[in-house]
């Protein structure tokens, strides 16, 4: 009878087979699916006098045709990946922000310097005055559309980051549940279940698009999954959430958080890599903020040097220059978390010196520590003195003191371009274009001396209690005369220290009352030079002409660029990284076909083998039908024998 | 090697997905026309162009600055024109009115003439420009440059200041010139100074006929000594109980009051030179018949011609600045004056030609200035156009499309698409399960 029982092995062993192809058919396309085969094997042969007869097959298993390295190779591509693809959907925008050369601060910079130009050649046309204000609205109108782009990106990053922490938690939330499952059906059936192998497999690889997770494989089959510097994420069915959540050091910003114990735990920068989170945290860190600094020290620098030399000016109603733009302040964030009620202002100081980073203050209960985050370089032991000048460009003041452990953050240029105005008190008479002093040879002069029209110095020496920027006697009247012979003169009229004698050098500075002029030539004895007040000098644009040359001045970066070169850097430091993440993309997304490919070369499903696969156990079946078809022959005949 | 189904449906659709994003690049770069189209095409080139283009606009907005010198520079030298050509008719009057034989009544008309010519230089000394600023008033634009306070006395009400225009990166050029420069400051007589006969409150009071001459420097250094107290009397004497009368002259220095030749005080004659009409009078010792113990050398020579009367003197003094309206204004007064006798006449005539003739030099320099100048703008304009010119294919050749380039490679592109298509669908054609029946 053996013959029934090997020939049912066969049917049976074929409508599995042929139950797997289908499997294998209708899951072609199912993400994470391994193409599965049967594993037959022989029946236990029966021993006789003859030798062993077999008894026919079975399927021992049905195996999944999986290679553990070509997967874990997958999944570490596919987290390096999804992180650049992240960076570069994000950097794009930036780089698509400042392509065009139409809506860049670039043309609106040049549009307000040409104004300044006009007044420069203008000086008392109202119409010129009228335009130069509207493009100075117009080129703050600009700073501002910049920042809220960027800002808008921030605000994409933190909402991303959300979305990205509940992606994950989620998936974490799977693998658990799945864990438990494998564990129940392997130790129970001794078979693998296949199915959902695959579906944490695929879970697994999702959650590496998230962020980059490391997995060690239990001897129960469970799956523990650590992030970042190995915090666990999955631990047996434990899952730990991730949350996002501000920083209590910049409520701005959303960070990721671990939690557990009823405890929340920022997860520090760096900490997270790989994946589409750790794109966006990267893109933040390395690019968005940089330019958005950037963009802000640009604003910085040009309110500050702008106004700096304004106030050397006289208006057309005589008096002397005010502010231009009204300066944005340096931003302090005290954390949330501080206990004291310590505060600590911050004002600019030097727009050449200030820098791009952001900075923040750690105070100990005795000394402070400051840490520039980007190169996160910290200087410590700094009393509240040597504090102050502790952030290039800034100056720092501790109000009240701080309880021991408060932090606060500093953001020297981050919302300058959002802050920065004009200034209140500018209209079209206040806008100073001449200077306010003017220099005079008396007409009785018989030498050949000439005096120069005469600069007004940027630090006075008796600085004006109403406005700082000027000497108090910067427009007293003041009398040169030359002394008999004229190889010395004599200062006289308002003003403290005038000497009675000055050696006279040709073209040598001369400066009092903060200004300076030169005399060159040869005065005679008696000759006569005077430096006075500008009286009704409306045609005067000699402070206009300065106003002009402060486009191409090297102002910033310690005086090595103008706001257009340091505007440049933004685009070629933007344009750089856009690049090189473009590249590094394409190199990594033909390095994912590749082991994707590999992987699919291996576990893929291919339809014509499963057409064949069909058709042998088609064939298998029809063959183990015929077999019991002769076996039952075999069996009438022997019926047949009696009758 | 192994192949899954879904490689083969994978590469395909990457294959389809990379061509038509290359073609879609392409076709952006030609209907932009631009190579960069982000920074990140080319950071170095996109950078570059922002540069670039600054200082495209900077050169522009200078070119636009020359302009307005060009205006500027330009008003002021037809200003100037005109007030040559007015010069020129106060001269031809100046000259008509030392004819001896003019009467008192043509005198007068020739100074109703001068006026009017007066009142028209005072004009165009408060010329302004299109925006109404007086453009000889310096910094104080909406002051008027000069204005009268007595007649005959014009006062300058502007300042020294240059209004200039930057007309280069490093080239400012004063389109401005100050009025007391160009109408007050000019030196009267020879430049280094002035003759003229004795006046007393605006009337001369010499009663001879002689005339003196303009002088010139022999030795500007001499002239220039520290000794010299630069102003003199040159006085006359006529001994007439001699037949015939023997005229002599004394040079009296008017701040010591000693005489040159003696180095004594001054006395009233008669003195120790000769005269002769017409020969030099030097500004130094001649010994004999000069007895002065410390000789003297200031190096200017000058003549009197005619015939002195006894006690007729002349000075001579360093020049100092006189304006043009004083210079027209005194000839105005003199030919007013009609109890002068024609030598009277003919020294005030030659005081004012030589000043006349000083004010035109002096609007000739500035013309000079301004001309000079008019080049500078010109050629620095057109050296701003050759450089935005290069600017701008700097640029062009940063951030524009090679179009050749761009259009075959859009071809190029377009049939690797179709091959990429085309093989797709036939290889997705090919399948074993077509043959089970």
């Amino acid at each position: 009878m053996s013959l029934f029982t090997v020939g049912l092995s066969g049917l049976n062993a074929a409508q599995i087979g042929l139950a797997t192809t289908g499997h294998n058919i209708t899951n072609a396309s199912t993400d994470g699916y391994h193409r599965q085969t049967i594993v037959q094997g022989t029946n236990l042969a029966t021993p006789t006098g003859s030798g062993f007869i077999g008894q026919g097959t079975n399927v021992e298993t049905i195996k999944r045709v999986y290679s553990q390295f070509l997967d874990n190779q997958l999944q570490q591509v596919q987290t390096k990946s999804s992180y650049l693809d992240s960076y570069l959907s994000q950097i794009n925008q930036i780089d698509n922000m400042l392509a065009d050369s139409n809506s860049g601060l670039s043309p609106a910079l040049q549009d307000f310097f040409s104004a300044v130009g006009d007044v420069s050649s203008n000086p008392q046309a109202v119409a010129s005055r009228q335009s130069m204000l509207s493009s100075g609205s117009a080129l703050i109108s600009r700073f501002q559309t910049l920042f809220s782009r960027f800002n808008d990106l921030q605000n994409g990053v933190n909402t991303q980051i959300g979305d990205s922490v509940t992606q994950i938690n989620s998936y974490a939330q799977q693998i658990a549940n799945l864990n438990s499952q494998i564990i129940a059906q392997t130790s129970s059936g001794n078979q693998p279940p296949n199915d959902l192998l695959d579906q944490r497999g695929n879970l697994i690889n999702q959650l590496n698009q998230q962020v980059g997770a490391t997995v060690v494989k239990q001897s129960d089959g469970s799956y523990n999954v650590f992030i970042g510097n190995g915090q666990p994420l999955i631990v047996g069915n434990t899952v730990y959430q991730l949350a996002a959540v501000r920083s209590p050091e910049d409520q701005q910003r959303v960070e990721v958080a671990y939690q557990y114990g009823g405890k929340t735990t920022l997860l520090g920068n760096g900490s997270l890599s790989g994946g589409s989170l750790g794109g966006l945290l990267d893109f933040r860190n390395q690019s968005l903020i940089p330019a958005q600094n950037e963009l802000g020290r640009v604003a910085m620098a040009l309110a500050q040097t702008f106004n700096a030399q304004h106030q050397l000016g006289q208006d057309l109603s005589g008096n002397l220059g005010q502010n231009f733009f009204s300066v944005p302040s340096p931003t302090v964030i005290p954390s949330t978390n501080n206990t004291g009620t310590g505060s600590i202002t911050a004002t600019l100081s030097s727009q050449a010196a200030l820098t791009t980073d952001d900075y923040r203050i750690l105070y100990n209960g005795t000394t402070y520590t400051v840490t520039d985050l980007s190169t996160n370089t910290s200087t410590s032991g700094l009393s509240s003195a040597t504090l102050a000048a502790a952030i290039p460009g800034v100056t720092l003041a501790v109000g009240a003191t701080p309880a021991a452990g408060d932090v606060f953050t500093i953001q020297p240029t981050r919302y300058a371009a959002r802050d920065i105005a004009l200034s209140n008190t500018i209209t079209i008479n206040t806008i100073a274009a001449a200077a306010p002093i003017a220099t005079a040879a008396a007409t009785s002069n018989t030498g050949s001396g000439t005096i120069s029209t005469g600069t007004v110095n940027a630090t006075p020496t008796t600085p004006d209690p109403s406005h700082p920027s000027t000497d108090l006697n910067l427009r007293q009247p003041v009398t040169i005369t030359f002394n008999n012979p004229p190889t010395s003169f004599s200062v006289s009229g308002a003003g403290p220290g005038l000497p009675a004698t000055v050696a006279y050098t040709a073209g040598a500075n001369i400066s009092f009352n903060g200004w300076t002029v030169q005399i060159s030539g040869k005065p005679a004895a008696g000759d006569l030079f005077t430096i006075g007040p500008n009286t009704n000098g409306v045609s005067d644009n000699r402070n206009m002409l300065a106003l002009a040359k402060l486009q191409t001045a090297n102002t910033m970066i310690g005086g090595t660029a103008s706001y257009q070169g340091a505007y440049s850097q933004i685009v070629s430091q933007v344009g750089n990284k856009a690049a090189e993440t473009q590249v590094t993309s394409d190199a990594q997304s033909s390095l994912l076909t590749q082991t994707k490919n590999a992987q699919q070369s291996l576990s893929g499903v291919n339809l014509d083998e499963e057409a064949a696969n069909l058709m042998r156990y088609q064939q298998a079946y029809q063959a183990s039908g015929k077999m019991l078809q002769i076996a039952s022959t075999l069996f009438n005949s022997i019926l047949s024998i009696g009758t | 090697m192994r192949i899954s189904t879904n490689m083969l449906f994978d590469s395909g659709v990457r294959g389809i997905q990379t061509q038509a994003s290359d073609l879609l690049k392409i076709q952006q770069e030609l209907s932009t026309g631009r190579r960069v189209l982000t920074p990140a095409d080319d950071p170095i080139a996109a950078a570059r162009a922002l540069d670039v283009s600054q200082s495209q606009a900077t050169t522009d907005q200078f070119t636009k600055n020359g302009q307005s010198a060009t205006e500027a520079l330009g008003l002021q030298d037809s200003t100037l024109s005109n007030v040559s050509t007015l010069l020129q008719s106060v001269r031809v009057l100046a000259v008509n009115a030392g004819n001896p034989g003019l009467s008192a009544s043509d005198r007068k008309s020739l100074a109703t003439e001068l006026q009017s010519d007066y009142d028209q230089l005072l004009g165009m000394a408060n010329t302004t420009d299109g925006n109404g600023q007086y453009l000889f008033s310096g910094y104080k634009g909406s002051t008027q440059a000069f204005s009268e306070s007595s007649p005959g006395t014009v006062v300058y009400n502007g300042d020294q200041g240059q209004r200039l225009i930057q007309v280069s990166a490093s080239r400012q050029v004063a389109v401005s010139t100050a009025g007391a420069a160009v109408f007050q400051q000019i030196p009267n007589g020879n430049g280094t100074f002035v003759t003229a006969q004795a006046m007393s409150s605006g009337t001369a009071t010499n009663t001879g006929s002689s005339v003196i001459s303009p002088g010139v420097v022999s030795n500007p250094a001499a002239w220039n000594n520290s000794a010299n107290n630069k102003d003199f009397t040159i006085k006359f004497y006529v001994d007439s109980t001699v037949t015939p009368s023997v005229t002599t002259y004394d040079i009296v220095d008017n701040v010591t009051g000693q005489s040159m030749l003696t180095g004594a005080a001054a006395g009233s004659g008669p003195y120790l030179r000769t005269y002769t009409s017409g020969s030099t009078i030097s500004l130094k010792t001649i010994s004999p018949p000069d007895t002065n113990p410390t000789p003297f050398d200031f190096g200017a020579e000058l003549s009197v011609s005619g015939v002195p009367a006894s006690g007729d003197s002349f000075t001579v003094k360093a020049s100092t600045s006189q304006d043009i309206f004083t210079t027209i204004h005194n000839l105005i007064t003199s030919l007013n004056t009609s109890n002068y006798n024609n030598a009277a006449i003919t020294n005030n005539n030659n005081t004012a030609l030589s000043n006349i003739a000083a004010a035109e030099d002096r609007i000739l320099q500035v013309r000079a200035t301004v001309g000079a100048s008019l080049k500078e703008v010109d050629t620095q304009t057109t050296l701003n156009g050759d450089l935005s010119l290069q600017y701008k294919t700097t640029l062009s050749n940063l951030q524009d499309v090679d179009y050749t380039k761009a259009v075959s490679d859009l071809t190029m592109k377009q049939t690797a698409l179709q091959a990429a298509q085309k093989s797709f669908v036939n290889i997705q054609g090919l399948s074993l399960f077509n043959y089970i029946q």
